[in-house]
């Protein structure tokens, strides 16, 4: 800045109020570009993250020899409907999108019950051995299910009931995770209220059901999202749990494609973005609670 | 970094940049936020060290005022001056003032220490030289004892002080402080005031200061500043603003409990002028006003109420209601005729009951006239 | 009894397992043809077992990849997006889409961007005139997989650091700024600071979740090319459903990734006892 920052305007000649007014401009010019330039890299970063979906679009509507024209054609016009044609009447598409929604469905309907129930227990109640099994809880969380193939598919086997939903839905059921968030969620809420509950001669299971449940309703959603989208991307246990074709789910079958089919891209571009249409529209719909599950791990800390 | 003058050379009267009279200077500021207007058109001039506060109630554009002093937040239109340089543009850590927030903003997960010695630091002095300031001012503090530990280990007066003290540090042109003692207790407001006051008279630095407690502003302040809805009421000493409120709201804002309004309205009545007033209050000294006829408010503090013997002629009679002791004093609140309401403040030893019949007076000289608009009307004789 | 029913499921199919793991990893032979007991072989023959340690490597310099690309990228998008005003959620719902897709479907699409003849990857090249690479090669597959995991979780630990800078006090940088603090200054000793707690779990979480990569490098790379991509669970796989039929060992690679689990979780759970995070 020249000599003349600073200058009182009231007494300086107009030449050097103008120059003022040139710094004042200057600085919200300076403003202006540094929201511009974080558009430019949100831009950028977005680009680089969604670009790849277009493409795979682009190609699930190409025929075999378009995908390998080069220069690539940008716009699908015409659109080759052929693979998706393949897709839902020449493999087992379907059947695989069917079982990964009943899958994912009961485990998610199941687990919000239970976790929720264990989550007030956790919170609210007196139990002995309480911090035991809280902390047994807490340190087992993180292990997956990938990490204990070995004896869960031991004991699948043992009990005779490789092949089946149910191998497919109990496992899943082990995880902690949702315990702790409900937990955290009913932990938010005050004593008194189950207080007057109890001092209503209600007993401890309709103080659950009338009075936690209907406050815990966004968390519930939460936990819901957050299982449902988990299960719907569970890859490990259903590959080894299952090997009949009418139970393989969704990750699973679309594995398959790849490694039987040859290598047919239309085909898998197509199985790509199948996949991702119910989970897509899911998420557009209920952006508020996916997010929040980033929000409920941070608040976790 | 003194600028110069400009390049025709200037007159004689143009004084050198950066050596105004006064420590900060506010020129026809506003602010809107979308259609909220937060302040109106202030002007200010601020004096080199003296303590001035700004008072008024919440939402009056007080903490506005200070956030745009600081640079927290830009005024839509006027400027704003601190050591006779234009701030207008400038960033809030290259104003050369220091502020201490309600929430007094320490930095959790700083000791005392680095909390204190964190604006040097950033101003990239020499360690020895951040040492020394550190501990200057922590021994002015009386916080040396406190140096290693963390905010959140303090107490809240302790804490209060360590964000004095990382205003100190810096030996700003100007401290800014944004309501500081309301977050302490009772009794601890009433030490830190006077901890801050002697500080002040230490140091000597210009002081603003923000508050909405008006006691705190009558006790510590060099002048006062009332606000009220994005414009300053009045600007005065203490006893200015206390004694010769400018208008309706500063008479009732400053005082505790509040000037007493009575309404009335001044006419002529055969020839002579009265001020008819409730229950026949009579001021004669409002006959007196070079006015035309119309409504007049006429207001009295509580202690220009004086309680006489039903022969006083200039006596009114009124019904004692409510009797607050508050230590030696007591007050009364006590109808007098038609439904007026007013409030006298008696010595509690001598005090009359409630349900008593009393007769009162105005003091003279204690009745402050405000026209229809609500701004005073200097009595004759009176400098205005 | 409330608890009961999560619990039962817990002990089942999470502690037992764990325990089972152990059990097995002192086993020799295959599920279906019975075992016999090999005591604590099966951990003493690791080390020499190329096929394990193979897969341990090659898992760890995944997460040596993969972790500090995801966090340092999360958080510089963090950065960026809370200071954005509009447009904020259009951002984030896109940032955070690539979280939503299954590994095996993001793999496929990895599919394409790196083919050699029409993937978008070569075309970008040839359009800056360079030579298409093989991306899938042995020495760069790894590479690639950790790209693609970076792909994946970019947003959601960019999303959760959002959460967690929209948090920080607003005063403290008022007060910061009024120090005199620049932005690089104000980031370097406030906001990093205020935020250690939280990148310190997402460190440890983030490194947990690499570990157990296995679907995108099954479809990716089917553990290839040779064995470069072939990654602990992988080869976990392999060897029970494999034609290896090395159960124990199997068990005992299991075992030995549920051990670096469990320790990250209590380094964790130390850690952030910590004090002073700046809560």
């Amino acid at each position: 800045m020249s000599q003349l920052v600073g200058t009182d305007l009231r007494r300086a000649s107009a030449g050097d109020q103008r120059i003022v007014a040139g710094h004042v401009r200057a600085e919200h010019r300076r403003r202006r570009l540094a929201g511009a330039g974080r558009h430019l890299i949100l831009g950028l970063v977005t680009f680089v993250l969604v670009a790849p979906f277009y493409y795979v679009v682009l190609a699930s509507l190409k025929n075999g020899t378009e995908i390998f024209s080069y220069p690539p054609k940008l716009l699908p016009i015409p659109p080759y409907l052929g693979n998706y044609h393949k897709l839902l009447f020449e493999t087992g598409f379907p059947r695989w999108m069917f079982n990964t929604l009943l899958v994912a469905g009961s485990v998610t309907a199941i687990k919000v019950v239970i976790d929720s129930m264990a989550g007030y227990a956790l919170a609210k109640l007196d139990l002995t051995g309480k911090r035991a099994i809280f902390l047994a809880m807490l340190i087992l969380l993180m292990v997956p299910l990938g990490a204990l193939i070995v004896p869960l598919w031991a004991m699948a086997s043992a009990l005779g009931i490789t092949n089946t939903y149910l191998a497919l839905i109990l496992p899943p059921l082990a995880n902690p995770l949702g315990v702790f968030l409900m937990r955290q969620f009913i932990l938010g809420l005050p004593n008194d209220l189950e207080n007057a509950g109890r001092l209503d001669g209600l007993s401890e299971f309709a103080i659950y059901r009338k009075i936690v449940l209907p406050l815990i309703k966004p968390g519930l959603v939460v936990l819901a999202v957050i299982i449902f989208t988990d299960q719907f991307m569970s890859f490990i246990w259903p590959l080894i749990a299952t090997s009949s074709d009418n139970l393989q789910v969704l990750t699973v079958g679309v594995a398959a494609l790849r490694s039987h089919g040859g290598a047919d891209y239309g085909l898998w571009s197509a199985a790509a973005v199948m996949s991702l249409v119910p989970i897509g529209l899911f998420f557009f719909a209920l952006q508020r609670q996916f997010l929040a599950r980033s929000l409920a791990g941070a608040l976790k800390q | 970094m003194s600028a110069t003058r400009g390049p025709d050379g200037g007159s004689d009267a143009t004084p050198e940049a950066g050596s105004s009279r006064f420590a900060i200077e506010i020129l026809g500021v506003q602010k809107h936020y979308g259609k909220v207007l937060a302040l109106r058109g202030v002007d200010l001039d601020i004096e080199p060290g003296e303590f001035i506060v700004l008072l008024g109630p919440s939402g009056c554009g007080k903490s506005t005022l200070l956030k745009i002093i600081a640079g927290l937040e830009d005024p839509t239109d006027g400027e704003v001056y601190i050591g006779g340089r234009l701030a207008n543009y400038l960033r809030p850590g290259d104003r050369d003032v220091a502020m201490v927030f309600q929430n007094y903003a320490l930095y959790p997960h700083m000791t005392v220490r680095d909390n204190l010695g964190f604006p040097l630091k950033m101003r990239h002095r020499a360690k020895d030289d951040v040492k020394r300031q550190v501990e200057a001012a922590a021994s002015l503090l009386q916080l040396t004892t406190e140096l290693d530990k963390y905010p959140d280990e303090l107490s809240g007066g302790q804490r209060q002080r360590v964000a004095l003290g990382r205003a100190i540090v810096r030996e700003p042109l100007a401290f800014l402080m944004d309501e500081p003692l309301s977050n302490l207790d009772a009794l601890l407001r009433v030490q830190m005031r006077s901890e801050l006051l002697r500080l002040h008279k230490r140091v000597g630095r210009t002081t603003i200061y923000v508050t909405h407690d008006q006691v705190e502003a009558m006790t510590m302040a060099d002048r006062v500043v009332v606000m009220r809805d994005g414009l300053i009421q009045q600007v005065g000493r203490p006893g200015e603003v206390y004694r010769r409120p400018a208008n309706r709201f500063v008479a009732t804002f400053v005082g505790s409990p509040p000037m007493n309004m009575l309404e009335g309205a001044l006419r002529t009545v055969d020839g002579s002028r009265r001020f008819e007033g409730p229950a026949g209050l009579d001021f004669p000294e409002a006959a007196r006003l070079d006015l035309p006829d119309g409504e007049l408010t006429v207001g009295i503090r509580p202690e220009g109420l004086t309680v006489v013997g039903p022969s006083d002629p200039a006596g009114v009679a009124a019904q004692v209601e409510l009797v607050e002791t508050v230590g030696a004093d007591a007050y009364l609140t006590a109808t007098v005729g038609a439904g007026a309401t007013v409030t006298i403040r008696v010595e509690a030893e001598t005090s009359p009951g409630e349900g008593e019949q009393i007769h009162i007076r105005v003091a003279p000289g204690a009745a402050r006239l405000f026209d229809a608009a609500g701004d005073r009307l200097p009595l004759p004789g009176e400098r205005g | 009894m409330f608890l009961g029913p999560m619990f039962g499921f817990f002990v089942v199919f999470l502690v037992i397992p764990v325990v089972g793991t152990l059990w097995w990893s002192t086993r020799l032979g295959g599920i279906a043809t019975g075992t016999t007991s090999a005591g604590l072989n099966n951990f003493l023959r690791l080390p020499g077992l190329v096929g394990a340690t193979v897969a341990i490597q090659n898992t760890l310099v995944f997460a040596l990849l993969s972790v500090p690309l995801i966090l340092v990228g999360a958080l510089g998008i963090a950065l960026v997006l809370a200071r954005v005003g509009r447009g904020a959620s259009g951002y984030r719902f896109l940032v955070y889409f690539p979280v939503l897709v299954p590994g095996v479907v993001a793999a496929l699409i990895w599919l394409f961007l790196t083919n050699v003849d029409f993937g978008l990857f070569n075309e970008v090249l040839r359009l800056f005139g360079a030579k298409p690479v093989t991306w899938l090669g042995s020495g760069s597959a790894l590479v690639v997989l950790a790209l693609l995991d970076v792909w994946r979780n970019v947003g959601y630990w960019a999303i959760f650091f959002v959460a967690a800078i929209i948090g920080l006090p607003q005063e403290l940088y008022q007060a910061a700024g009024l120090d005199g603090a620049s932005g690089p200054a104000r980031f370097r000793y406030l906001t990093l600071p205020l935020l250690r707690r939280i990148l310190l779990f997402a460190v440890v979480v983030s490194t947990i979740w690499g570990l157990q990569v296995f679907d995108t490098a099954l479809v990716l790379t089917n553990g290839g090319p040779g064995t470069s991509t072939t990654t602990i669970i992988y080869r976990v796989w392999q060897y029970v459903f494999g034609s290896n039929d090395k159960v124990g060992v199997a068990a005992a690679i299991s075992l030995v990734l549920i051990v670096a689990i469990l320790s990250l979780t209590v380094v964790q759970m130390r850690l952030l006892r910590a004090r002073r995070g700046g809560d």
